[in-house]
């Protein structure tokens, strides 16, 4: 899954630590969302989402887009 | 070297979770203390008399049930990468843990080794554990 967290986290001058202290997780949690290395949970997603003041799927896209059957 | 150490530290959690785990850990050394003291009762053969003994194990218990509660608890409000980390590492040591044991106890039943200790289940769980936790850490630095 790829985001624009950090792109939209430096257009506020957050600092990793910022972003989670405002969505109560841990810094780790934020660096592996940003370096994809982990998905966000759908409330987490959400919590973003309301943040950024934006709709998800703007911050989170799907890599590949395979065809729904 | 210094990377693990980092991980092992854990630093960045929310104030809740280091609460928590600060329970959790208070706990658990409560008890390893009386699991300590109901064995030395016995290896020792204390002429304590059954009261005391009962009034052990019954400490036991109830700590017991309060780490478990305590680790329920902070699992279950812990930071979601982190409890990703500790459940990927509670299946590993799990998994570890019926392997180890189940071979053992068909190498004891043909009595190629000695019959397996229920000490070396906690001290397997604990060590698969321990490094499921640092390497889940090292992979999502």
């Amino acid at each position: 899954m790829n985001n624009r967290l950090k792109e939209l986290r430096a257009q506020r001058r957050w600092t990793q630590a910022d972003l989670a202290d405002k969505l109560a997780v841990s810094r780790q949690t934020v660096n592996a969302i940003e370096k994809g290395k982990y998905d966000p949970s759908l409330p987490l997603a959400f919590k973003l989402a309301r943040l950024f003041d934006c709709p998800i799927e703007s911050i989170f896209q799907e890599e590949t887009l395979e065809p729904i059957r | 070297m210094r990377a693990i150490i980092e991980v092992i530290c854990a630093k960045g959690l929310p104030k809740r979770d280091i609460h928590n785990a600060n329970r959790v850990n208070l706990l658990t050394l409560l008890w390893a203390s009386t699991m300590l003291l109901g064995t030395v009762i016995i290896e020792l053969e204390l002429p304590l008399g059954d009261a005391i003994f009962t009034a052990v194990l019954l400490l036991h218990v109830t700590i017991s049930i309060m780490m478990l509660l305590a680790f329920k608890r902070f699992i279950t409000e812990l930071d979601e990468l982190e409890k990703k980390v500790q459940l990927d590492a509670l299946a590993i040591a799990v998994g570890v843990a019926i392997i180890v044991f189940s071979s053992g106890s068909i190498l004891a039943n043909a009595a190629l080794v000695p019959e397996l200790k229920p000490w070396l289940l906690i001290i397997i769980i604990a060590v698969t554990y321990m490094i499921g936790i640092i390497k889940g850490r090292l992979a999502y630095r």
